[in-house]
């Protein structure tokens, strides 16, 4: 049970703030598609921080500022990257979804070409392993899911999560930036500057979206930078949809999406309720059902809750003082 | 002034795209690599390959380049005869291709190219649309369950009981089969030096999350649940797959890492020994018999099964971190291999993705995943 629960989060906590990425830029109105892109380049910026601090043995075996540190750095650089996207759906008024389709191409490229600049391979691995903030395997069964083995990543993700949803949802900017999103015309005619409420959400996201990509290479593949993030981007826009651009239902589809997504994963080696049986192998199901259940239930739920989705009315529609 | 201006741009791309013309022109390249799925630097197989062709073209002064085909990990046969086809474009004279997958691609291109010579790592002979072999392709395969066979009585020697497989391709690719075949192989045969019980010794081994040996959060998860259900050492067969092994085994305390196709004790601490097989030696001999006019006499048409008697495969035992199994031991046990005293089987079936043919072994369980 408790290496359950700490798996799914591996899968939920990129997911989750990534969704949310996609949340802020949508809410202020801009389709922000580049989310996958972002999460490439950011987590390629943070890998390329942590390598340069071990290689100079800054921070010596203080690993978890180095991740502090790499964190930072891979969204201050999603949210430089994003600035692409901005620039070109608010002032040059560009389609945002060709924009971010540009962006996404570009950054898988531009990683590579560096980190083969860097290290001369066409991966940048680590020297040092980051490894948790906190282990207590002695702990109790009630709390050792979320204090044994635990990424500092994931409670930091936690702490973001609630404070913006606030941010979104109970303060005036929140508003200002959601009525961007819904009719642009109507905020600037109460004096909201509707070009830079969208800056802001867009660079929001990107750096929400670049601290994902940072944490997904950390969490799964011991921070190598390899140029891609297995679609982990495009996953989180389909969450975010799932959650109907608001963030519990972000927070519910990741970890529904993340719980399925890692029963499918490892369900030949669960043991749930710790008897030493494994329920899910006994019976015998092939790979291919749990690998099939995570895209079916988010099927299901989808078509039982979709006629309620709606987008935010203006996302992806360049503003136009002359409509209003 | 901007008509000025636009000229002048338009003058200098004219210019540019001249002058990449003429840069295409002369410059050739001998020695083409054309790689596998993965990627050139994938501190393996394709590396091993490329390190291989490099030294030989730097010592001896021959050009050399490499090819790597559109696509990636989803290249098709088309996207690989576009590479070669490239290749031979830029004056290649021999094309090195690694990975059995190359195979339809090489075929066809090497008929169209009769005077081009082709050699094929990790596949049998060529054969044209008569069967008879193709004379311009020359084949290396190792003996890939002799490396594996190594790591897994190295592992049970060194006290490790409950190992791992985590094999690439899906369960076709011939070279990772072998690997693990020979991997449980050797953990059977130590478990009955040792004296061991029956099923004191367990073997999960899955094919699962590999087959475009990337990584993956479904690789890490499933290795995760490995180590944390109690398994000591996971052998990764695959690429960047490695990458997520080790994710998992940073979260695990004790947990260790066998590495394949080179000697990965550099990438990682907890990588305690890897199975590896001589490309570098073997593609470096090939190019050394093709430019001595060896081909006709000792390549043209033939495949070459190499192994411990060719120093192909093997353990590198100076880097090994498993206590409990010396060098010493390593030496003759290698010697039994090399002597035949010891062969490993590698009768393993096309689509290994199942657990029927690793079954009936007599100490070791292998539990299939």
């Amino acid at each position: 049970m408790t290496f359950l629960i700490q798996q799914t989060l591996v899968y939920t906590i990129p997911l989750m703030i990534v969704a949310l990425a996609g949340v802020f830029a949508e809410r202020s109105g801009i389709i922000n598609i580049a989310l996958d892109g972002i999460m490439i380049f950011g987590s390629f910026v943070g890998a390329l921080a942590v390598y340069i601090m071990q290689t100079a043995g800054m921070f010596g075996d203080n690993t978890q500022i180095v991740f502090l540190i790499a964190m930072l750095v891979a969204a201050l650089a999603g949210a430089l990257f994003s600035l692409l996207l901005s620039f070109s759906a608010i002032n040059l008024k560009a389609d945002q979804t060709i924009g971010g389709t540009a962006l996404n191409m570009l950054a898988p490229a531009v990683t590579l070409l560096i980190v083969k600049i860097v290290s001369m391979q066409d991966r940048l691995s680590m020297p040092k392993a980051l490894g948790f903030i906190i282990s207590n395997p002695d702990m109790n069964d009630v709390f050792k899911p979320f204090f044994d083995k635990m990424f500092i990543s994931t409670y930091i993700v936690i702490a973001l999560f609630v404070v913006l949803s606030i941010l979104l949802y109970k303060t005036k900017y929140g508003l200002r930036l959601r009525a961007c999103g819904e009719h642009p015309q109507a905020a600037d005619s109460v004096g909201i500057n509707v070009a830079r409420m969208r800056y802001l959400g867009t660079t929001i996201s990107g750096a929400l979206a670049g601290l994902g990509g940072y944490i997904y290479i950390a969490t799964t593949a011991s921070g190598t930078a390899e140029g891609t993030v297995a679609g982990m981007g495009f996953l989180a826009l389909a969450i975010m949809i799932f959650g109907n651009w608001k963030p519990v239902g972000i927070a519910f589809g990741s970890l529904l999406f993340g719980l399925l997504k890692c029963i499918g994963a490892t369900y030949a080696s669960l043991d749930i309720n710790g008897d030493g049986i494994f329920a899910l192998k006994e019976l015998g199901l092939p790979i291919y059902f749990y690998n099939l259940v995570p895209y079916v239930v988010v099927l299901l739920v989808l078509a039982f809750t979709s006629k309620k989705s709606r987008a935010p009315k203006a996302e992806g529609i360049p503003y136009d003082k002359g409509q209003r | 002034m901007k008509k000025v201006l636009s000229l002048t741009l338009c003058l200098l791309m004219m210019l540019s795209v001249l002058g990449l013309a003429a840069c295409n022109k002369t410059d050739t390249y001998e020695i083409a690599v054309v790689t596998d799925v993965g990627q050139l630097m994938d501190k393996g197989f394709n590396q091993g390959t490329w390190e291989g062709a490099e030294s030989y073209a730097l010592a001896n002064g021959k050009t050399y380049k490499y090819y790597q085909p559109a696509n990636g990990s989803d290249a098709t046969d088309n996207d690989r005869i576009a590479a070669m086809r490239q290749a031979i474009t830029n004056g290649a004279k021999i094309i090195i291709a690694p990975g059995f997958l190359q195979a339809t691609a090489m075929t066809t291109v090497a008929k169209e190219n009769p005077d081009v010579k082709f050699v094929f790592i990790d596949g049998w002979t060529l054969t044209d649309d008569d069967g008879n072999p193709l004379p311009n392709v020359t084949a290396v395969v190792y003996k890939e369950q002799e490396s594996g066979y190594l790591a897994g009585y190295a592992a049970v020697m060194g006290g490790y009981r409950k190992l791992g497989y985590t094999g690439g391709g899906g369960g076709t690719n011939p070279a990772c089969n072998r690997f693990g075949y020979g991997f449980v192989q050797g953990a059977d045969a130590a478990a009955k030096d040792l004296g061991l019980e029956a099923g004191a010794v367990t073997v999960k081994y899955s094919y699962q999350h590999g087959a475009n040996f990337s990584a993956s959060p479904e690789l890490q998860a499933q290795i995760n649940g490995w180590y944390s259900g109690g398994t000591e050492v996971v052998f990764a067969c695959g690429g960047s797959m490695f990458e997520s092994v080790k994710a998992a085994a940073e979260a695990n305390p004790g947990s260790k890492i066998i590495g394949v196709d080179v000697d990965q004790s550099f990438a990682s601490e907890l990588v305690i020994t890897s199975a590896v097989k001589g490309l570098k030696e073997s593609v470096a001999k090939v190019l050394d018999q093709y430019y001595n006019g060896k081909w006709e006499s000792d390549l043209s048409g033939k495949t070459q099964n190499l192994g411990a008697a060719d120093d192909a495969t093997g353990l590198p035992i100076a880097t090994s971190r498993i206590d409990g199994f010396t060098a010493e031991q390593y030496n003759e046990l290698f010697a039994k291999i090399k002597s035949g005293a010891v062969t490993p089987k590698a009768d393993v079936p096309t689509d290994a993705n199942n657990g029927e043919w690793l079954k009936g072994f007599e100490i070791v369980i292998v539990e299939f995943e």
